[in-house]
């Protein structure tokens, strides 16, 4: 049944939403876990404020891309359907 | 000069805003599919001199470069063989390389005596911001002063093409996966080759694998050999989705009206759109950030990746 063309689309889609949610839960724990570590990397050293909010953005910009990865994925899934 | 300066940059937006409207064929709309016409706007879409005819007798393209050889591309379906078409993304790039030379042509005067118009105060501090705190603390001064130039032409370049993409009316250039491929393959080339003029070629690839056992050594070296061309494909990705994803967030929020306006009636919509206009242009704000964050991690992650390369930790 699963095998059927029209339930296979489905299943498609229902694996691209999937992708999407579980990619964006590994790159908001990734993102949060930077977040709160240069958050309390600035209070206890506020004056290497600076320092710390570049180099958050550059590893928020590494996960990021790993996570973008997997929305582009899902993307293909979504225009590749019935192919 | 100042007034001068504005109306270059203002006809730098608005003349490709304007052309990119009007030399492309736009899709009709399909009643019960409100998303898809509006996704295409995403698309690159080829310039034709006559976009109201060209469905019935087929495009007309305004600038077309016949290729010799084999059929790789064959952009123009009438005709056989490999065809280049300018398509709306062209007029984005031409009009950020325009932007670069238009603010930047008083930025050197003003860093010689101090005086200038605001736009080069403002770049000028901009660039200095780029050579100060992203070029110089990565590689180092000398190195640093070697490659800036290209850096704060690929910096300012993205940056342009990403604001041109938020004015009413225009196309992303980095929406395209290709624009930001041929951004991404400078810097592999840069990373590749530079390693190997700054090292040597046998160093260069003799260094690519730190210390390790030996036994390990040929899949660390499979491993870094791939990573090599990962890093780039990863710049390429990221920014092509983070500048496509904004585009898809605001243009379906669109689409939510129009669906609303088929599902449950006209004053339904009317009532929702305000919201719905609303969280729009709060995405657009995001985007107006993410623009500038997007050509300075680009930026940012190129130093580092060159760097790395044309100098390995041991």
């Amino acid at each position: 049944m699963i095998l059927e063309p029209t339930n296979a689309i489905g299943i498609a889609k229902l694996g691209a939403g999937l992708g999407a949610g579980l990619a964006t839960i590994g790159a908001g724990m990734g993102i949060g876990r930077i977040g709160g570590s240069s958050a309390e990397g600035i209070a206890r050293q506020p004056e290497a404020a600076g320092e710390i909010r570049g180099a958050s953005i550059i590893f928020a910009a590494l996960i990021e891309g790993v996570a973008l990865f997997a929305i582009v994925i899902s993307l293909l899934i979504i225009v590749l359907e019935g192919k | 000069m100042s007034q001068l300066r504005l109306l270059l940059i203002a006809l730098c937006i608005l003349v490709p805003a304007w052309m990119g409207n009007h030399f492309v064929v736009h899709h009709e709309a399909k009643p019960g599919d409100p998303f898809m016409p509006l996704f295409m706007h995403l698309m690159a879409a080829p310039l034709v001199s006559n976009p109201e005819t060209a469905h019935a007798e087929g495009p007309k393209y305004l600038f077309e470069l016949d290729v010799p050889g084999p059929a790789a591309f064959d952009a123009d379906p009438l005709k056989a063989g490999t065809q280049l078409v300018a398509t709306n993304l062209q007029l984005f790039q031409i009009a950020a390389v325009l932007l670069l030379f238009v603010c930047f042509s008083g930025v050197p005067g003003h860093l010689h005596n101090g005086k200038g118009d605001y736009v080069s105060r403002l770049f000028a501090g901009f660039a200095l911001w780029l050579r100060d705190d992203v070029v110089y603390p990565a590689m180092g001064k000398e190195v640093g002063r070697k490659f800036l130039p290209y850096f704060l032409a690929l910096f300012f370049f993205i940056v342009f093409m990403n604001l041109l993409g938020l004015v009413p009316g225009a196309s992303t250039a980095t929406a395209s996966v290709f624009v930001t491929a041929g951004l991404a393959l400078v810097t592999l080339i840069l990373m590749v080759f530079g390693g190997m003029i700054a090292q040597g070629p046998a160093h260069y690839w003799k260094t690519l694998v730190p210390h390790v056992p030996v036994l390990i050594w040929p899949i660390m070296f499979a491993v870094e050999f791939v990573g090599i061309f990962v890093k780039p494909f990863a710049l390429m990705i990221r920014l092509f989705a983070n500048m496509t994803g904004g585009h898809m967030v605001v243009l379906s929020f669109m689409g939510l009206i129009f669906l609303l306006a088929g599902m449950a009636g006209h004053s339904a919509a009317y009532i929702a759109s305000p919201v719905l206009v609303g969280f729009a242009v709060f995405i657009m704000i995001i985007e107006a950030f993410v623009a500038l964050l997007q050509a300075y991690v680009f930026t940012m992650l190129s130093v580092m990746f060159i760097q790395a390369s044309i100098h390995p930790e041991h």
